[in-house]
């Protein structure tokens, strides 16, 4: 089996300039280089700007987020749009970890949502702890808006990889060794095999997750080599609630095969994954988590993971597998978004499993106050709030991109009022005794 | 189980796809429309008959 | 202390169902649970007046609080207590806004529910007391109650010992392992034994307690409401793609079908390509029409009832429901057909 190495090259600061180039942690973006890159019929000018952690600047209305990754001059990255869906596996893949590209901008089948640079959102989202490279666009006059959707897709995945392609000849910060997940009769030593099943929303235009280029509808569930979606061969079109939205970014870095990762060999034995589609007829729906947990046995998963896209009758079948697979005698944990209404009283989930467990990633309700900022990129006003895009605003965690990541991504939860203020107790009486 | 089931709606008429409840674009016009004719009577059916937890009601089957 | 006491039209002795729809009224003294209120409460505490309105017309006017309010100050209230409304969600949401209007107003008012009635969320800073879930429970609840008045009669702080329903928030906040980190800690978990080991709790489902038939749909109206966003062309109302705040009303009086083009869905959850080539697809009004003009249906309804069903919280839902039932019972409408996605 080949191996994929990520050689990593980190980017500490960004800036626009005249040419692409990578020094010394430093990314400079080339502004008519990295514009060119988005020559499409459906578009009629693009924008590019630079956002970093701390600066008093939001990012309104992002689109998709990639992680700036090339093979170098062999290509390979992103199979199915800027490789042939049969390039060569394993090899070295170069990463600029600590940047991202995106979009911003109007598109009608967009949630609007937002990143923050600074202030209580960046603490939120993981693109407020990343140097952004931001792209505002406009639409061609006769291109239709689902034209220029996939026009800034592939813009996006050339702009990906025209920046890693300035780092290529630097030296590596870190190299990761992705190996392949064990295969089923490897000696376990003991440990609990656990995998994970990711499932990807299949409704069509700006509804669609992409597997090598192409939908899962229609698709039965599927045993997936981790390292190709650590590699990129997920790319998101998907434009639905803002927090819960799982970005290419997040797929390309997916945050539960890392972690299921970090404690190989210590704690657990990495099993492998599962791609499902999310159909939207009940019987598929049924069918598919029937079908991913038989799967998971047949590979001789003990435990398995589940995460989902969107929400609503994503949950449906969230719910359906944990049910399934602990029905069949795995153990299995779902990834859930609460929905308890803004002052947190409500019940947590409209569907729920009724075995396994959930990891809360946060009330979707919950609101925030924010700052202002002193500048704003992919828009002039914010129109959830109904405000000037930089003014001080209060929204909703649902908003924040990718703060409530069904993937995991990010760092928040829920805990119940009494267990709070029972730890706080805690809390004093040991500071007391200290 | 689904999500009208477990919510207890009381009466529940599948259709064949969350974007349209009342509707199947994979059929021809006509067996769209008469489709639809007999979700909407199964529906009629349902609110007719007695039930004591979520009942599932199939549209195209005849109810007793 | 001056009382007044807020019940609905059954409590009131003034109907059912069939009076639902009365608006608002004040009666001298005391009436049904009223009576066994002011026996609890004692020589000190006296029910001047008993403020009624109809179930639908609460649940579907906004003024309806304020009026009740009005008529509360006239007759001198110096405490208002209404219910208790037990697991009946107009009376609840009645119950709810009234004593919310009087106490922001600056008059001390609690009422009593169960605390899964889901008018409970519209009672504002004002203090619910538990009570049972039917009117079986009617002593013990107004026992309850009664205790209750006497203690913010007094000016007193009411606590959980007194029966106040304080719903058990659970609070959003940042921790330093993110989920997928945690997600692995459960599995490992309850992979060592701990099975009960969640973040948030499992299991757990709606009860609905299901309406009684209606006899032939051809001798009543039927309604059509859906929470697929269906709203004419352009939203000129604003209906929020996710995460609703209200509900909507449109007529289809004399509308054949919902022509594309006239009307788009803007919900944000699912794909709305196959609703918007053919609106019927969300709300089945050309199949309704024609079982209307066959003679199936009795009447179809004057207008149908929208909102958004994508990220709406579940009590959010839980009020619009209530909403509805009041605003199609009053226009005597008899079964809805409720189109989900």
């Amino acid at each position: 089996m080949p191996v994929l190495r990520r050689m990593v090259h980190e980017v500490h600061s960004i800036e626009i300039g005249a040419a692409t180039q990578y020094e010394q942690h430093q990314l400079m973006v080339g502004r008519d280089q990295a514009e060119a890159l988005f020559a499409d019929p459906a578009l009629a000018s693009v924008r590019v700007h630079v956002a970093a952690p701390g600066d008093r600047a939001r990012i309104v209305a992002p689109l998709d987020v990639v992680e700036p990754r090339t093979k170098g001059s062999a290509g390979g990255v992103f199979p199915g749009w800027m490789a042939p869906v049969n390039r060569p596996r394993g090899g070295d893949t170069h990463v600029l970890r600590g940047a991202a590209v995106l979009a911003a901008g109007y598109l009608p089948r967009n949630q609007e949502g937002l990143i923050d640079m600074s202030g209580p959102a960046a603490e939120r989202s993981p693109f407020g702890r990343t140097n952004n490279v931001v792209v505002e666009f406009d639409r061609a006059d006769e291109a239709t808006w689902q034209e220029a959707e996939v026009a800034l897709r592939r813009g996006l995945l050339r702009l990906a990889v025209h920046l890693a392609d300035a780092a290529t000849s630097a030296e590596p910060d870190t190299i990761e060794e992705l190996a392949p997940p064990h295969r089923p009769g490897t000696p376990t030593g003991g440990l609990p095999r656990v995998g994970v099943i990711t499932n990807l929303q299949t409704q069509g235009a700006f509804k669609d997750v992409f597997v090598y280029g192409r939908s899962m509808t229609g698709s039965l569930p599927t045993l997936f080599d981790p390292v190709e979606v650590e590699d990129g061969a997920v790319v998101s079109g998907q434009y639905g609630h803002p927090a819960l939205r799982n970005p290419t970014y997040v797929h390309q870095n997916h945050p539960v095969i890392a972690e299921l990762r970090a404690r190989d060999g210590q704690d657990l034995c990495f099993a492998g994954m599962v791609l499902c589609p999310e159909p939207v007829a009940q019987a598929d729906k049924e069918l598919v988590s029937t079908h991913a947990a038989w799967l998971c046995r047949a590979a001789s998963f003990d435990a398995v993971i589940v995460t989902k896209e969107g929400a609503g009758n994503a949950d449906n079948d969230l719910m359906l597998k944990v049910d399934a697979l602990e029905a069949d005698g795995l153990t299995a944990v779902a990834l859930y978004a609460e929905l308890s209404g803004a002052d947190g009283t409500g019940p947590p989930l409209v569907a729920g499993p009724r075995s396994g467990a959930v990891v809360s990633t946060g009330n979707y309700d919950q609101r925030i106050k924010l700052p202002a900022v002193d500048r704003a990129i992919g828009g002039a006003q914010l129109r959830i709030a109904d405000a000037d895009a930089t003014a001080a605003v209060e929204i909703p965690t649902a908003a924040i991109l990718s703060a409530l990541s069904p993937l995991g991504a990010g760092w928040l939860t829920c805990r119940a009022e009494q267990e709070l203020a029972d730890q706080k107790l805690v809390g004093q009486m040991l500071g007391g005794t200290a | 189980m689904t999500i009208a089931e477990q919510v207890g709606a009381p009466r529940i008429v599948p259709g064949r796809g969350i974007p349209y409840p009342s509707g199947d674009p994979s059929l021809p016009p006509a067996g769209e429309q008469q489709w639809r004719r007999q979700l909407v009577q199964c529906a009629l059916d349902a609110v007719t008959t007695a039930v004591e937890h979520p009942t599932i009601f199939e549209a195209g089957v005849v109810h007793a | 202390m001056r009382v007044l006491h807020y019940v609905n039209q059954f409590y009131a002795g003034l109907g059912g169902e069939d009076s639902a729809g009365i608006g608002p009224r004040m009666l001298e003294g005391t009436v049904g649970p009223g009576r066994l209120l002011a026996q609890l409460l004692g020589a000190e505490h006296e029910i001047v007046a008993t403020l009624v309105c109809g179930d639908d017309h609460a649940a579907s006017n906004a003024t309806a609080a304020q009026e009740l309010l009005e008529m509360a100050r006239d007759a001198g209230a110096e405490v208002l207590v209404a219910g208790p409304a037990f697991g009946s969600g107009r009376y609840g949401l009645a119950c709810a806004r009234l004593v919310a209007a009087a106490q922001s107003a600056g008059l001390p008012a609690l009422a009593s529910m169960h605390p899964d009635n889901p008018g409970i969320s519209d009672a504002g800073e004002a203090p619910v007391i538990a009570s049972g879930a039917t009117a079986r429970e009617m002593r013990p609840s107004v026992q309850r109650l009664a205790a209750a008045v006497v203690k913010v009669a007094a000016g007193e702080e009411l606590t959980p010992a007194d029966g106040k329903v304080t719903p058990a928030a659970r609070i959003g906040q940042l921790v330093t392992q993110r989920s997928a980190a945690r997600a692995v800690e459960l599995v490992l978990r309850r992979l060592g034994g701990d099975r009960e080991a969640t973040e948030v709790p499992v299991g757990g489902f709606g009860v609905v307690e299901p309406a009684a038939p209606i006899d032939k749909a051809a001798s009543v109206t039927v309604a059509l409401v859906t929470e697929g966003a269906v709203v004419p062309a352009g939203n000129p109302d604003r209906l929020e793609s996710a995460r609703a705040t209200r509900w909507l009303r449109y007529p289809i009086d004399g509308v054949d079908s919902l022509a594309s083009g006239e009307w788009e869905s803007v919900a944000g959850g699912f794909a709305t390509t196959a609703a918007n080539a053919d609106p019927n697809r969300l709300v089945p009004l050309d199949a309704a029409r024609t079982l209307e003009r066959e003679g199936t249906i009795g009447r179809l309804h004057e207008e149908f009832l929208v909102t958004v069903g994508n990220g709406t919280p579940v009590a959010t839902a839980r009020r619009f429901g209530v909403e509805w039932a009041a605003e199609l019972r009053k226009a005597g409408v008899q079964a809805a057909i409720l189109t989900a996605t």
